[in-house]
């Protein structure tokens, strides 16, 4: 697995649309300088459930960056996958005429763990207040994981390999991995990511079951990872889409590549189980790390799932210290949702997003509203910190049971 | 409400069911054109009938949904308000 693959899996594009931004530009200004906008839910129908606070996107127009046709026959999540795909086009250089010219050799793959809650919520109250005949036809496409990968392709004309991984929080990374393979057997252009709409009063009554949610009022206390204080994570909607392309192929078009996909692996522990997480998470990581070629010193820096719940985030720094030795003390750890929250299954590719420009900008993020962290880990906390990197880890959970890493390295793989 | 669909109708149905923009004016110069040219997939229709049928209270006929063009599908929701009448 460590011999160098003859089609290495670039990241060419990122496109965001975050609560905290929605560019990458303002994504990462946000993230750089560790601007909180975790705050008090006031989405109509969801102010008097006990989940008070969350990251929501609050200037997003959705008739502004899609076509009708296509905004009604989706859910939210779908539309911020829309978007985030242009974004992630558009800045990989890749136009309407140019994936076009040979739209076989683009694919699709996305993750989503919350669905399309809104819309299905909106045509089950037809169903139940007015009757089956009033239920639209969109339905049954609309509140489905595969909605976002369908949309994105039909709209764009896609016709590449295309997929869907639901495999929870985790499978975000997931959805990377399978863009990577699909590359590394001929599809030189995947667009892959996740973005998630869980901020609707039904999507928002399915968490309330998870003893994980945190359901303090106020925005800075909510959310406070590897701290003492630690009570839980907030949710958040949002999420990235990358373009992830052959390196010959970006090559060939003269574009930057921004990193490759080294390593990847996935695991399952099962729900809520956080102490044997710890295995898991260490187990991935190890492949991870192995499929990457990259020793655990290499590592320059770890985005951490940083769940909040103080036995999850326990397990997280014991599996840290279990894969990278003593490295994994030094190492300099950060997790940047704790200003905008977690995006269920889009949350690691928030953190993908600003791994790869965090290398670039040679800035680690900092993980706003944690102070006085109680486990072994060198966490970036109050202020960014600027130092070189070549390889980013990032890491991710499900509450599902799902853990996965994902290697990162920075710019060609062959430069290094 | 009239007991005949008209193609301004059919417009309105074409934007609240499915997102589509166009002129009656322009559906009706191209009636003979699949409803594909004008963005409106399977599903799409399908809501219109199922708005047709909520509106009027009468079932359409099953091939409806299955239409091709405007004209195909105006001529036989027609005939069926027609009948039902």
């Amino acid at each position: 697995m460590s011999a160098p693959h003859p089609r290495r899996a670039a990241v060419t594009g990122i496109g965001v649309v975050a609560p905290n931004g929605n560019s990458t530009e303002a994504f990462w200004k946000a993230t750089s300088e560790g601007v909180v906008v975790l705050d008090r839910i006031t989405r109509e129908g969801c102010e008097h459930l006990p989940l008070r606070v969350a990251g929501q996107i609050r200037d997003f127009d959705p008739p502004a960056a899609i076509e009708e046709r296509y905004l009604v026959q989706t859910d939210r999540f779908t539309h911020f996958a829309m978007a985030a795909a242009d974004l992630a086009l558009e800045d990989a250089g890749l136009s309407r005429s140019d994936t076009d010219a040979d739209p076989f050799s683009v694919g699709v793959v996305t993750a989503a763990g919350s669905g399309g809650g809104e819309f299905g919520q909106r045509e089950l109250q037809q169903l139940w207040g007015k009757g089956s005949r009033f239920v639209g036809p969109y339905q049954s496409i609309a509140w489905f994981y595969a909605a976002s990968t369908g949309q994105i392709s039909i709209r764009r004309g896609l016709k590449g390999p295309c997929g869907v991984v639901a495999s929870d929080e985790a499978g975000g990374l997931d959805a990377l991995a399978h863009a990577a393979r699909a590359v590394r057997r001929g599809t030189d252009v995947m667009v892959a990511g996740a973005t998630e709409a869980p901020l609707a009063p039904y999507s928002m009554v399915c968490q309330l079951g998870y003893e994980e949610l945190s359901t303090v009022a106020e925005p800075d206390r909510a959310y406070r990872p590897f701290t003492t204080a630690a009570c839980g994570f907030v949710p958040a909607e949002g999420g990235a889409m990358v373009v992830v392309e052959a390196e010959t192929s970006a090559r060939e078009r003269g574009v930057p590549v921004r990193a490759t996909l080294a390593g990847h692996a996935a695991t399952f522990t099962g729900a809520s189980r956080w102490e044997q997480s710890r295995e898991g998470l260490a187990q991935a990581i190890r492949v991870a790390l192995d499929e990457a070629g990259c020793a655990p010193e290499e590592i320059d820096v770890v985005f951490a799932d940083a769940l909040g719940v103080p036995e999850a985030d326990r397990a997280e720094a014991l599996a840290i210290a279990d894969a990278l030795g003593p490295h994994g003390t030094r190492v300099p750890v950060t997790a940047p949702k704790t200003a905008v929250g977690r995006a269920c299954g889009a949350a690691p590719l928030l953190d993908v997003a600003a791994a790869v420009l965090a290398m670039e900008h040679g800035v680690i993020p900092p993980t706003p509203n944690v102070f006085d962290i109680c486990h072994d880990l060198d966490l970036v906390t109050a202020r960014a910190r600027a130092t070189e990197m070549r390889t980013a880890l990032v890491l991710s959970r499900g509450l599902m049971g799902s853990n996965a890493a994902l290697v990162l390295r920075r710019g060609a793989a062959d430069a290094s | 409400m009239s007991d005949r669909i008209t193609v301004e109708e059919l417009a309105e149905l074409m934007k609240k069911a499915a997102g589509i923009t166009v002129a009656p004016e322009e559906l009706r110069q191209q009636q003979e054109s699949g409803f594909d040219a004008f963005g409106l997939d399977s599903l799409g229709l399908l809501g219109i009938v199922g708005e047709l049928e909520n509106r009027y209270g009468t079932p359409m006929p099953p091939d409806a949904e299955k239409s091709k063009s405007p004209r195909q599908f105006l001529a036989l929701v027609n005939s069926a308000l027609l009948a039902g009448a």
